[in-house]
């Protein structure tokens, strides 16, 4: 039996990008031996469990069994038959598979989840900030590493898509300003309703600029508030002893993949690892111990499936596609929304809740009908008469008709 | 600096003065001095009229409009007094807190329906601050959410739920301690996550629950049936992409294919109440972390647990009050039947 786990690809010189993936990874590194599973680098919108534009075929070995939306991580195991998406159902499908030796005290258990709880909602947030939210690490760190694990033309749609998903996640810390990008468009639309308005704007750089404020970038700016909010998570954090024998593998190893992505990547504004490497020296030591112990031999080293083998370019291209409707200003969300409903139904796991299709093909009749108007619009002949003149302006007088010529009438007498 | 900025003024003139000598390029030397003095006195008048704008703005008012409106303001009208309703629903005894109730639950002051309302509603009563509480929907609220507290009447200024353990604290006659152990707040996320998403789950998605909804949110609302039909779809929008904003949805979320997993959400929670569980059994009190009165925890867990029981037992997979009662050796229902108590609301409720 080999089992399958589908995790985004490496960066950053860890084995993945995503922390429940990079958390999926460590465990399962340290509870198989190399040949009984393989990892296959993927994004959400190719999951197995995924029907393209074509239409639907479901491998047969898939047929009636428990198939969850894409998520991943995702891990497929042949004997069983079964896809366990996410990292909880992950964790407690290889307790089920592999019992620890000696069952988890009951205080242990509820650690665990208590303590995976308060990683998802509130460390993923922090990593967020650090890695989405900030412009300048996205551009320079996290979109080129993006680009680099999907094929061709993929890079283009889905990691906007992703970072917007995590800016809404750190929406409540109030931090959007270091989304510079943003806030400058915002600025603009500022300055072009104030002109519509009929004020006069300054030019840009005045009154702006000026001072120590203006000479620091957004996160020199908000530094105390973002040692606040990393304080909130951090704090709780460093107070277990995660090395320590009263603490489960599961949640061990998400807690390190959350710290390591907040450590180790090379990111110009590095104030989440500045403060980890500072004043919790005890998390950093962590994270460094389990790379070592972990992924001592490098991410190369890991058993890696080749990635050609389902990356037709009907299926990349049917993804890219489905990126691109996704983005229609207006027809995306209910796209979306359509599209997933559709693909559950197709997976046998019908949802009472049906909205979704009567607004789509709404939406879609409508715009159908704005695109013939369009093209009717253009092919009428244009209003008035049918065949316009269009005279060169005459010399002098010419020029103003009647009068002129009466005037160059008059011109030439004069002369 | 000031040098500098004569340098375009200086350019301008300079290309008039150009301008003006190739057009008048056959005239003699004086001609064009004069040209050149006129084109600068024009500007300056310009620039006289740009100034005196305002002046020559004002127009006479036709006589007959200056006379209709001599006749404003025809009555100033005093401050009027705050509407009778007003005076009833406040009063000067005691503070009002707003909460969504019902108006029978709200005269009884019974608990709120609203996790986020009970919490705050149970945990003044824990802290012995005397109030009344008044049926209300989050647009009546300062902050755009429910609860919130209205002082005694010569203060008007409402208190946000944000600000509630302060003034319960600083009004209460038994003011609840607080646990100091950082790992409270990995505990209250089992609350913020998995346990509020099976709640919004269960009451918004949930078609079994729909009557539930019916009653609490969208009739209250409008008694039109196009209104709560819109307002049913957007709540449960809104409670999907709050469910969906959270955990390892996201990476699914940004290909746009997520769709809530009902059998995820509920193993989530039934691991989390478990965990509950496990922590309160550690307790030798009965309250969390070993308090010896119950806090805002215990009011934010029984907020929840109370709620689940009450509203959704045994009603097949989204059997939250079943999983609240199952959860461990029973730790959580006695909590719920502890707080009531120590809140003052007996069984009857």
């Amino acid at each position: 039996m080999v089992l399958e786990l589908h995790v985004w690809g490496p960066a950053f010189g860890l084995p993945s990008i995503d922390p429940e993936s990079l958390a999926a990874t460590a465990l399962i590194t340290q509870t198989l031996p190399r040949n009984q599973y393989q990892l296959i680098q993927s994004s959400p919108s190719a999951v197995p469990t995924r029907t393209y534009l074509l239409p639907p075929s479901i491998p047969t070995e898939l047929e009636a069994t428990d198939i969850s939306p894409d998520q991943l991580p995702t891990l497929y195991n042949p004997t069983t038959k079964t896809h366990h998406s996410g990292y909880s159902s992950i964790m407690s499908h290889f307790t089920s598979l592999y019992p620890p030796p000696k069952p988890p005290s009951r205080s242990a258990a509820a650690t665990t989840t208590a303590y995976t709880a308060f990683l998802t909602s509130h460390a993923a947030p922090l990593l967020a900030l650090s890695l989405y939210v900030s412009s300048a690490n996205w551009s320079s760190t996290v979109r080129p590493a993006y680009s680099k694990i999907l094929p061709f033309p993929l890079g283009w749609t889905e990691p906007p898509a992703i970072r917007t998903a995590m800016s809404r996640r750190a929406e409540h810390l109030g931090m959007s300003s270091l989304d510079t990008d943003a806030m400058e468009e915002k600025e603009e639309a500022e300055r072009e309703a104030a002109a519509a308005q009929g004020w006069m704007s300054a030019p840009k750089g005045i009154g702006k600029g000026r001072g120590v404020g203006g000479a620091m970038v957004p996160e020199q700016r908000a530094r105390i508030r973002l040692e606040g909010l990393a304080k909130e998570v951090l704090d709780v954090l460093g107070e277990v002893d995660w090395k320590g024998e009263g603490v489960e593998a599961g949640v061990r190893c998400l807690v390190w993949a959350y710290l390591a992505l907040m450590v180790v990547p090379e990111v110009p504004r590095g104030w989440l690892v500045e403060t980890v490497r500072g004043k919790y020296t005890r998390l950093g030591e962590f994270v460094d111990w389990g790379r070592e112990e972990w992924f001592g031999t490098g991410v190369e080293g890991l058993p890696w499936r080749e990635r050609m083998a389902e990356e037709t370019v009907v299926s990349v291209g049917g993804r890219f596609v489905n990126g691109l409707m996704g983005d229609i200003p207006g027809f995306g969300e209910p796209w979306r929304r359509w599209w997933a409903r559709r693909k559950l139904k197709v997976t046998g796991r019908v949802d009472a809740l049906q909205e979704g299709s009567g607004e789509l093909w709404q939406m879609a009749g409508m715009g159908v009908a704005l695109m013939v108007g369009a093209l009717l619009w253009r092919k009428l002949p244009q209003l008035g008469q049918p065949l316009q003149i269009w005279q060169k302006p005459l010399p002098g007088f010419l020029g103003l008709g009647a009068a002129g010529f009466v005037l160059t009438t008059f011109a030439d007498q004069w002369r | 600096m000031q040098k500098r900025e004569e340098g375009p003024w200086k350019a301008h003139l300079n290309i008039n003065i150009a301008g003006c000598s190739s057009d008048c390029a056959f005239e003699s030397q004086g001609h064009r001095g004069r040209k050149l003095s006129a084109a600068l006195r024009l500007s300056t008048e310009f620039t006289a009229k740009m100034a005196s704008t305002p002046a020559n703005w004002q127009w006479p008012v036709p006589r007959p409009l200056q006379q209709l409106f001599d006749y404003f303001p025809l009555v100033t009208y005093g401050t009027a007094e705050l509407p009778a309703r007003a005076q009833a629903t406040t009063s000067d005894s005691v503070p009002t807190l707003f909460v969504f109730a019902s108006e029978d639950d709200a005269r009884l002051g019974a608990p709120s329906f609203n996790p986020g309302c009970l919490k705050w509603q149970t945990f003044l009563r824990l802290a012995g601050v005397a109030f009344r509480v008044l049926p209300s929907t989050n647009h009546a609220s300062p902050t755009g959410a429910l609860p919130f507290l209205l002082p005694v009447r010569p203060t008007t200024t409402p208190i946000p739920a944000g600000k509630l353990h302060t003034y319960a604290l600083k009004h209460g006659t038994s003011p609840p301690s607080e646990p100091t152990t950082l790992r409270l707040e990995a505990y209250h996320s089992l609350l913020d996550l998995p346990i509020r998403n099976a709640w919004l789950h269960a009451l918004y998605l949930d078609p079994a629950h729909t009557d539930l909804l019916e009653v609490f949110y969208t009739s209250p609302a409008s008694s039109s049936p196009w209104i709560r039909d819109a307002l049913r779809r957007q709540l449960r929008r809104a409670a999907e992409a709050e469910i969906l904003k959270t955990g390892s949805y996201l990476s699914a979320a940004a290909a746009g294919t997520a769709v809530v997993d009902q059998e995820q959400v509920y193993t989530a929670a039934r691991e989390a109440l478990e965990s509950l569980a496990a922590l309160l059994a550690e307790s030798e009190t009965g309250w969390f972390f070993g308090e010896q009165a119950p806090t805002l925890f215990d009011a934010g867990v029984f907020a929840f647990t109370y709620l689940m029981v009450k509203y959704m037992d045994g009603n097949g997979e989204g059997d939250l009050g079943g999983m609240v009662k199952g959860a461990g050796d029973g730790e959580l229902e006695r909590h719920r039947k502890g707080v009531l108590d120590a809140a003052g609301w007996g069984e009857e409720v």
